[in-house]
């Protein structure tokens, strides 16, 4: 494997009892991009973050990382690595102050509390929080829960941010902080995979983009080929896959299970 | 010839274990919440019959409906009351609150009754009956049976009937239930008062054939969770399954080690299936 | 905040004085025992969210070595003291590890599993006693044997571990295991994906735990003189540290003292009025607490005071 890939998933596949939600998934990051991941709903991008980041493991396939095999590796140990994730419904420590939210990212790099507290601090400046520092994390709003998300995983000192969809549901000001924030964070040498529905967010920041359909990557290129391209444009305007059904469901429904 | 004696004699047991096992499975399956009661509502279920026939002078049918019916109720008013909230909670306070109830209803009942054993007096199933080479004990032949029955019957209503297969949409994905018109709540209680009547009955059925002590729910529920543990929870053919077994291996020890070892082995076990399988045979963790 | 602590310290080390009678000298060291029982599970139940209803065999494991160590080889019964550490360590290790890497409810039902296990085991096997128990040295030999006529002197050692227990519960406060083991409680998802190893760091809480919880079975043991297997490895004892830290506060520092203060006098007492049947009601008793907690007021008495004072405080500025 050259060594310039930074990230290397290898015909990465994932089942369900049966439903391929992820069907042979090819794809290299180089060290500095930022790459956009986008598709219809349930057309497996989640999935496939997942199997990235460590939550979920592959039916098949391998997930290298910087010439280490992470593919069955545990999201703890992915951290370690240097990749580091957010989530799509902000997931942190709600009783937890914002500095403390952040030290535990920072802890992982630093082993005393001061040294922790003070890369907490310098995180926390950078982002732009410092002034919230000693609130609680639910006193934030979903565009300040996003953020320190962001804050906390950065200071695990990633090389590799996976970001799910954390521009979604903020106003176009907001929108554009947060983009802000992520060139910031690009300029540092973090290199960067987004998932993302709004499509002028991944025209604006991603070099290169990839297109999900079905479990399959159906395009991959540069914004401007994308969004002409006309199996991406069908792939939004078709019906999609049918969401996955529990055998009771299918059962209730008349189905045959 | 003993083995045999043992065996049966084990399996029959297991099937009671599977019964009450199989609430406890459900429960967990479908709301990640394990009743610590849940060996409690069997006790309550011995005791039930053993009032009805000290003063109704209840025969044995109606002493099972009985315990059937009075634990569907508690369930049903237990989730209402009680799980329902907690659910929504921190962890620390679902798992305190069923070991609450738990210490509440055998401590009620050890209030009334203290530590001395009772039994369900002339019963009318007494006697043994003679199956080639093996003597069983009539009440432990029916209870086994009518376990084994009342088992299959509960998998067959969740997977064949259109109630059974909301309650267990509900299990599979609450959301997608909810868009198609099924009240999660509802079912939930549904499957809270199924899983204790379940108990309450295999409690009934015990009674039959064992002596009663208001603290044997403690370790009903262990071997209930081994039972659960073993047969991947959520899974009720697991349960059977795994009820069957651990009834073997507890008559086994009962007679090849000693009677005092048979809760031994079983908790033993467990220890060593959270090493290896805690996924169990059928289900996934 | 310092000051308060300062002013128990003082308060606590002066109290025996306060009492001339053997039966309240007693209950107070019983009272500094249980403090520091209830904070030891506060460790593993109340900061890392375990929830163990089985710490009644580090207790007993700790009560039962010394004894031992009397019993078969006429040593002091001190030197018995390590050994339960280990014995418990070892234990803790055994359930820890393959239950920390599922979901909470396995490592509750393995706790009451192996307590019950351990009891049985050892009601049954001659070596320990069976179901008569040992009993210890019956006057002191020389110092090591830690034999005192009054509860005063148990009360002082009960003192010092307590303030070992508080400090080592403060320190991990501070350290990356605190902030660790509040974050895997928060949201144990997001933690691991901060590099965080959940089973871990919740096995050193429940052999931390485990440690303080040997120790004070074995000076249990030391002032008693005598254990037999349903005082000491019976759900009464798991039960007790479970509800004093819950009701006083899980995951503080204060809170299990304040369980502990609460429950024993109120345990002692009823034990006079109610002889034998008073053990049913304490469990009746504690099982409606932890219900009532688990419904209403998880955060238990120190969460009902801080609603209290922040309503207070709210009345205040609108006035």
């Amino acid at each position: 494997m050259s060594p310039d890939i930074l990230l290397k998933a290898h015909k990465v596949s994932k089942a369900f009892q049966g439903f391929l939600a992820v069907a042979g998934a090819d794809l290299e990051i180089y060290p500095g991009e930022i790459v956009g991941i986008i598709g219809p709903n349930g057309a497996g991008k989640s999935t496939f973050f997942n199997c990235l980041s460590g939550e979920l493991v592959p039916t098949s396939g391998s997930v290298i990382f910087q010439g280490v095999d992470a593919t069955r590796a545990t999201p703890e140990e992915h951290a370690r690595l240097g990749i580091g994730r957010t989530y799509q419904v902000p997931a942190t420590f709600e009783d937890m102050t914002i500095l403390d939210n952040v030290m535990v990212g920072a802890f992982l790099r630093h082993a005393h509390q001061a040294n922790a507290r003070e890369e907490a601090m310098r995180i926390l400046e950078f982002t732009g929080l410092i002034a919230q520092a000693d609130h609680r994390a639910k006193t934030l709003g979903t565009p300040g829960r996003k953020r320190l998300e962001i804050a906390r995983s950065l200071a695990t000192g990633p090389r590799l941010l996976l970001l799910d969809e954390a521009l979604s549901g903020l106003t176009p000001l907001e929108i554009q902080q947060a983009i802000a924030l992520v060139r910031q964070i690009h300029r540092t040498g973090v290199t960067l995979v987004i998932v993302e529905h709004i499509m002028e967010v991944v025209l604006t920041l991603a070099q290169r983009v990839i297109v999900f359909n079905h479990g399959e990557i159906i395009a991959t290129g540069r914004p401007e080929e994308i969004v002409n391209d006309s199996k991406v444009i069908g792939a939004y305007l078709g019906a999609g896959r049918k969401p996955h059904r529990s055998t009771a469901m299918s059962r209730l429904d008349g189905h045959g299970a | 010839m003993i083995a045999l004696q043992v065996v049966v004699g084990g399996l029959l047991l297991g099937a009671v274990y599977a019964l009450f096992s199989s609430g406890l499975t459900l429960i967990w399956g479908m709301m990640n919440v394990v009743n610590f009661a849940h060996g409690d509502f069997v006790m309550l279920g011995m005791y039930i019959a053993y009032l009805a026939v000290v003063v109704l002078h209840a025969g044995p049918l109606t002493f099972t409906l009985l315990a059937a019916v009075v634990l569907f109720l508690l369930g049903g008013v237990v989730y209402y009351l009680l799980i329902r909230q907690v659910m929504r909670g921190p962890m620390l306070a679902q798992i305190l609150s069923t070991f609450g109830l738990a210490l509440v209803m055998r401590y009620t009942v050890f209030w009334f009754f203290s530590a001395t054993f009772v039994t369900l007096p002339g019963s009318a199933l007494g006697g043994n009956v003679k199956l080639g080479s093996i003597l069983i004990g009539i009440p432990q032949l029916v209870a086994g049976i009518i376990a084994m029955v009342l088992t299959i019957g509960m998998h067959l209503l969740l997977t064949r009937t259109t109630l059974g297969s909301q309650i267990l949409a509900v299990s599979e994905d609450r959301q997608a239930a909810m868009l198609m018109g099924i009240r999660p709540d509802r079912m939930q209680a549904l499957a809270w008062g199924l899983a204790s009547a379940s108990a309450g009955v295999a409690g009934a059925l015990i009674a039959t054939f064992y002596y009663l002590t208001p603290t044997v729910g403690e370790s009903l529920v262990l071997i209930a969770f081994v039972v659960v543990c073993f047969g991947g929870f959520g899974s009720v053919p697991g349960a059977m399954l795994s009820g069957l077994i651990i009834g073997l291996i507890q008559a086994a020890s009962a007679y090849y080690i000693g009677p005092v070892y048979k809760d031994v082995v079983v908790f033993a076990l467990f220890v060593a299936i959270l090493w290896v399988r805690p996924q169990g045979l059928l289900g996934t963790v | 905040m310092r000051r308060g602590w300062l002013a128990l310290g003082v308060v606590l080390l002066a109290a025996p004085l306060a009492f001339q009678d053997p039966f309240y000298e007693r209950m107070i060291a019983l009272v500094l025992l249980w403090a520091v029982l209830a904070s030891a599970w506060n460790i593993v139940g109340g900061y890392a969210g375990q929830v163990s209803f089985g710490h009644a065999m580090f207790f007993g494991v700790g009560a039962y070595l010394p004894l031992l160590v009397y019993t078969h080889w006429k040593g002091a019964p001190v030197l018995g003291i390590p050994v339960g550490i280990a014995v418990s360590v070892g234990i803790a290790v055994l359930i820890g590890i393959p239950t920390f890497r599922l979901h909470g409810h396995y490592l509750s039902m393995a706790t009451i599993a192996v307590a019950e296990l351990i009891r049985l085991l050892v009601t049954n096997w001659e070596f320990v006693g069976a179901a008569r128990g040992l009993g210890g040295p019956a006057s002191g030999r020389t110092i090591w044997d830690f034999c005192y006529r009054s509860s005063i002197p148990y009360y002082y050692i009960f003192l010092v571990v307590l303030a070992l227990v508080l400090g080592f519960t403060c320190w991990m406060e501070q350290s990356r295991m605190g902030y660790y083991l509040r974050a895997v409680k928060s949201g144990e998802r997001a933690a691991r994906s901060l590099g965080v190893s959940a089973p871990r760091y919740k096995l050193y809480a429940m052999i931390a735990s485990a440690v303080f919880t040997s120790l004070a079975g074995s000076l249990y043991a030391l002032m008693l003189g005598f254990v037999d297997p349903d005082s000491v490895f019976g759900i009464l004892v798991s039960v007790q540290m479970v509800i004093m830290a819950a009701l006083g506060g899980t995951g503080t520092l204060i809170g299990p003292l304040v369980g502990a203060a609460l429950l024993i006098p109120l345990q002692t007492f009823a034990n006079s009025l109610f002889g034998g049947q008073g053990n049913g009601l304490t469990f009746i008793l504690y099982g409606g607490i932890i219900i009532l907690l688990s419904r209403f007021e998880p955060g238990g008495l120190l969460e009902i005071w801080n609603h209290h004072l922040a309503r207070k405080g709210r009345k205040g500025r609108t006035e």
